[in-house]
């Protein structure tokens, strides 16, 4: 009987933990109204980086990320030009396979990527979830960075790299009409064409 | 009573426009039954939402927030999103049977409130065997999710059915038998003249005017929540070990009709506690009585809400130990204690 | 009535069951509530991890044990990343072998959390699960904090840890500790004295040191058991043995044991993360390791103590810059196995509470 007693003052006390809850304030958060701070170093969304003065690419198409990444994600074309530097023709990065390792980030020498808090790039389509460089670019424009390239290609300011990150510069208002895939067809031409 | 019941007044109003004979009662009883029938669908959707806001609030969460203040109508929308869903039948199933396991649950859920006075005089009928005929209508409730079991042609579905068969037939004894103690004292099976048995000082209250009374009380709500299916004792639907138990196979309107059912049950038991035990719609001072039986009401289904938000499930096997070898026990020596008080007018009558 | 004609059914649960934690599917032979028979049924989720790592390099190997067991991706790392160095003969800085406890303890807790909270839900109580994964939220953040992840955190790696941790990330740790080791307190109030929790607990799914031991189990399983065993002391990796912890034992091998001793472990958890950032050191926090990590041939089996039991990397290398061969072993195996054992003959509501107990992880059991 003693039991039943204590087992009955128990199932109050738990009562009251529930109970007192009740006032407490919710911890979740309305999510579209509220938005949680992401932390600086948060691996979202991959973007890649632009020039702080020139708005122009950083990235050189030397394919360290791609072959860092192991999922193999980041898809680039990049061949050598008539001086042996690389011009970049596709950058394409698939977010169906991406797993937000950071690898990519940490093996590139030239700022040129970087995971950000960005996170809110949900679609319906799977097709839209292959961002090309010119999404890419334009995801990151507002990213803030830590350029660690000047200390390396300060000297040499690659020139092939700058001419190709023009072109890929002109690109974005258009970029919003067509659609990923076409763009990226788009910059083919145009890049060999000035190349 | 101070007050003329609903029905008599309904019925000297529609007489006073000639209707007279068999006539007359049919159209006072529908307009009664529409009208019973529309607050607690209400009723319903209000408790659900309830429930959904205090399980949140109790968990640091908000519950429902996006439609209207709160989410206030959130469950009418649910509503609407069941009635359109495609109703998916099972290939194997037994037609007629589980067509009309949740119809079978709604009239059994809905049928209980003849005899329920929501006020003074706020009740469709007065029946001299009121409690009586609550205890036989809500235990149709188990032959409705037995037909569900059945009908789903699915293990999980005949496994819940079954084990609700069990749990509500063991726990309708408890049940009763608290339920004597409370017409030993009052003299009568009437609801109505159990509340009015109740009837002023709040300590005139089944739970504090009979011996032992908060034990009855006690007992009582644990039978009830066994019988509308509830945490601790919602076995029937166990979802972590029967996924769904006996609606795993419904959806769309047929499940709602099975949700509406549960919270009308939920309001149910409340609504009959109060009456046997918490003095009905007595209260004090100049508050409308239909507004004391409801703030005592949704005091139990509070209780009852937290009760599920709290507690684990038990085990079939140990439900049905607690139903008899604990809770029959205690409520029959209740009953032997109650008469022999009684017999000699140990109790106050103020 | 003895003549009524009875009859044993097949019940199928799962793959797609609420309490079977994933996709593991149970093929039980049942008589009436009564379990007959238990067959587990593996692989829903089997994703050649294994394999898939023969063909990368170890660093990006990392990334995908991440997802050999999620729920502590942070053992995961650590134990591939102590087998790569231990091959190479790697020497790792005092502040990333801090740092390496202070996460995997921090793992640990974020993990027997989500133990305690689904072993209460599995039995019927549904509140405790928020209230223990807003515990696990704040730990979560400090990962999140400092790796930028949630649940994937490629975080301890070859020859240290890939980022140091934020200034802000000391205070808030050692709130969130002090939070959490109250908060274990009221989780102890809420159900260890709670009747129905008592009855749906105590006696359950008993599982004594003998079988135990015979079925490989280890972890908190094992030291539920009786059995005083923990690999954080029997076979000291990075820096545990600085450390002053308890192993807390229990000797009935039930539920409530098995549950009573996650809960404790937390607490302990606690007070190991709480002696690190105390007498955490400066210093550089990752080796100097190529890009190109070249282990020597040769072979390691190396264990650690996750939340699950020992978890281990057996690696080969050939030399090149691929492993040759990498064999990843749970403590989650060998406890499914244990579990047509001990729970034949038992009400399906007690097989989904010794499940829930055992915290077995499939994309661990599966690979």
């Amino acid at each position: 009987m003693l039991d039943y007693i204590k087992g009955f003052i128990e199932l109050i006390k738990g009562l009251g933990i529930t109970g007192k809850h009740l006032g407490m304030h919710a911890v979740t958060l309305q999510y579209p109204e509220e938005k949680d701070v992401m932390p600086e170093r948060s691996r979202g969304v991959v973007v890649l980086l632009s020039d702080k003065e020139d708005g122009s690419l950083n990235c050189t198409g030397c394919l360290l990320c791609m072959k860092a990444c192991p999922t193999a994600a980041i898809i680039i074309d990049a061949p050598r030009g008539e001086d042996k530097k690389r011009v970049l023709k596709k950058f394409e990065l698939d977010f169906t396979l991406c797993c937000y390792c950071g690898l990519c980030e940490e093996a590139c020498n030239f700022s040129a990527l970087k995971l950000t808090g960005k996170y809110e790039y949900s679609t319906g389509d799977k097709d839209d979830l292959l961002w090309d460089v010119n999404k890419l670019q334009d995801v990151g424009r507002d990213v803030d960075y830590e350029d660690k390239r000047r200390k390396k290609v300060a000297k040499k300011p690659a020139k092939p790299v700058v001419d190709a990150n023009a072109k890929v510069e002109d690109k974005p208002a258009k970029a919003v009409e067509i659609k990923p895939t076409e763009s990226a067809d788009d910059t083919k031409p145009k890049t060999e064409g000035e190349a | 009573m101070i007050a003329i019941g609903i029905t008599v007044a309904l019925t000297e109003l529609l007489g006073s426009f000639g209707l007279s004979g068999g006539l007359l009662s049919v159209i006072t009883y529908t307009i009664l039954a529409a009208g019973t029938f529309g607050l607690l669908s209400v009723l319903a959707l209000f408790l659900v939402w309830w429930e959904r806001k205090v399980a949140g609030h109790m968990q640091q969460r908000f519950g429902p927030m996006r439609n209207g203040w709160h989410g206030w109508y959130q469950t009418l929308m649910d509503g609407l999103k069941l009635l359109q869903k495609e109703d998916i039948l099972v290939a194997t199933r037994d037609k007629v049977v589980f067509f009309w396991a949740p119809v079978m649950c709604c009239i059994a859920a809905f049928a209980a409130y003849i005899v329920i006075p929501f006020g003074d005089g706020l009740i469709v009928a007065d029946l001299n065997i009121g409690v009586l005929y609550i205890m036989a209508i809500t235990t149709f409730t188990v032959i409705a999710l037995l037909m569900a079991g059945w009908g789903s042609n699915n293990k999980y579905a005949l496994l819940g059915g079954m084990r609700s068969a069990a749990q509500v037939v063991s726990y309708e004894v408890p049940m009763v038998a608290s339920i004597l103690v409370v017409v030993l004292y009052a003299g009568s099976l009437s609801t109505v003249d159990i509340v009015n048995s109740q009837s002023g000082n709040f300590l005139n209250w089944n739970i504090f005017r009979l011996p032992f009374g908060p034990i009855a009380f006690i007992t009582f709500l644990i039978a009830a929540v066994a019988e509308a299916n509830r945490t601790p004792f919602d076995l029937a639907e166990a979802e972590q070990e029967l996924v769904a138990g006996f609606n795993i196979e419904y959806s769309g309107m047929k499940f709602a009709m099975f949700f509406l059912a549960e919270f009308i049950n939920l309001f149910t038991v409340s609504a009959i506690t109060v009456i046997l035990f918490l003095g009905g719609w007595h209260g004090f001072a100049f508050i409308p009585t239909f507004v004391w039986f409801f703030m005592k009401t949704f005091a139990i289904v509070f209780l009852l809400i937290m009760v599920r938000w709290t507690y684990p499930r038990m085990r079939v096997d140990q439900l049905m130990e607690f139903a008899w070898k604990v809770l029959v026990p205690i409520t029959f020596l209740n009953i032997i204690v109650a008469a022999i008080f009684k017999h000699f007018g140990w109790y106050w009558e103020l | 009535m003895s003549d009524l004609r009875t009859e044993e059914y097949d019940l199928n649960m799962g793959p797609h069951h609420p309490s079977t934690h994933g996709v593991c599917r149970l093929l039980l032979t049942m008589d009436g509530e009564r379990v007959v028979k238990v067959v587990p049924y593996i692989g829903y989720l089997h994703r050649a991890i294994e394999k898939i790592c023969e063909n990368r390099s170890y660093a990006m190997c990392i990334p995908m044990l991440d997802r050999f067991e999620y729920v502590t991706s942070m053992s995961c790392n650590q134990v591939f990343s102590l087998a790569a160095e231990r091959l190479a003969g790697i020497e790792v800085p005092e502040r990333a072998e801090y740092l390496r406890v202070i996460m995997l303890e921090l793992n640990r807790i974020a993990s027997h959390l989500i133990f305690f909270g689904t072993t209460a839900m599995d039995i019927g109580a549904l509140t405790p699960f928020l209230y223990a994964l807003r515990e696990r939220e704040d730990i979560i953040d400090l990962f999140e904090m400092t790796c930028g992840q949630r649940l994937t955190y490629n975080y301890i790696r070859i020859g240290g840890v890939s980022k140091d941790i934020p200034e802000e990330f000391t205070p808030r740790c050692r709130k969130t500790i002090a939070n959490i080791t109250e908060k274990v307190e009221e989780y102890k109030r809420l159900l260890n004295g709670n009747p129905i929790w008592k009855m749906r607990t105590i006696g359950i799914g008993k599982l004594d040191a003998d079988l135990a031991l015979a079925y490989g189990a280890s972890g908190p399983i094992l030291r539920a058991s009786g059995v005083d065993y923990d690999l954080r002391r029997d076979d000291p990796y990075s820096i545990y043995d600085r450390f002053d912890f308890n192993i807390p034992i229990y000797h009935n091998g039930d539920v409530y044991d098995r549950y009573m001793i996650r809960l404790d472990e937390i607490q302990e958890s606690c007070k190991i993360v709480g002696q690190a950032l105390d007498s955490i050191v400066e210093g550089p926090i990752k080796a100097k390791v190529s890009p190109n990590f070249k282990p020597p041939a040769g072979e390691t089996y190396t264990r650690i103590e996750n939340s699950r039991g020992e978890m281990g990397v057996h690696l080969v290398s050939d030399g090149s810059k691929k492993p040759f061969r990498l064999k990843a072993r749970g403590g989650s195996y060998p406890h499914l196995q244990l579990l047509p054992e001990i729970a034949t003959n038992c009400m399906i509501a007690d097989l989904v509470a010794i499940f829930a107990s055992f915290d077995v992880i499939l994309p661990e059991v599966d690979r």
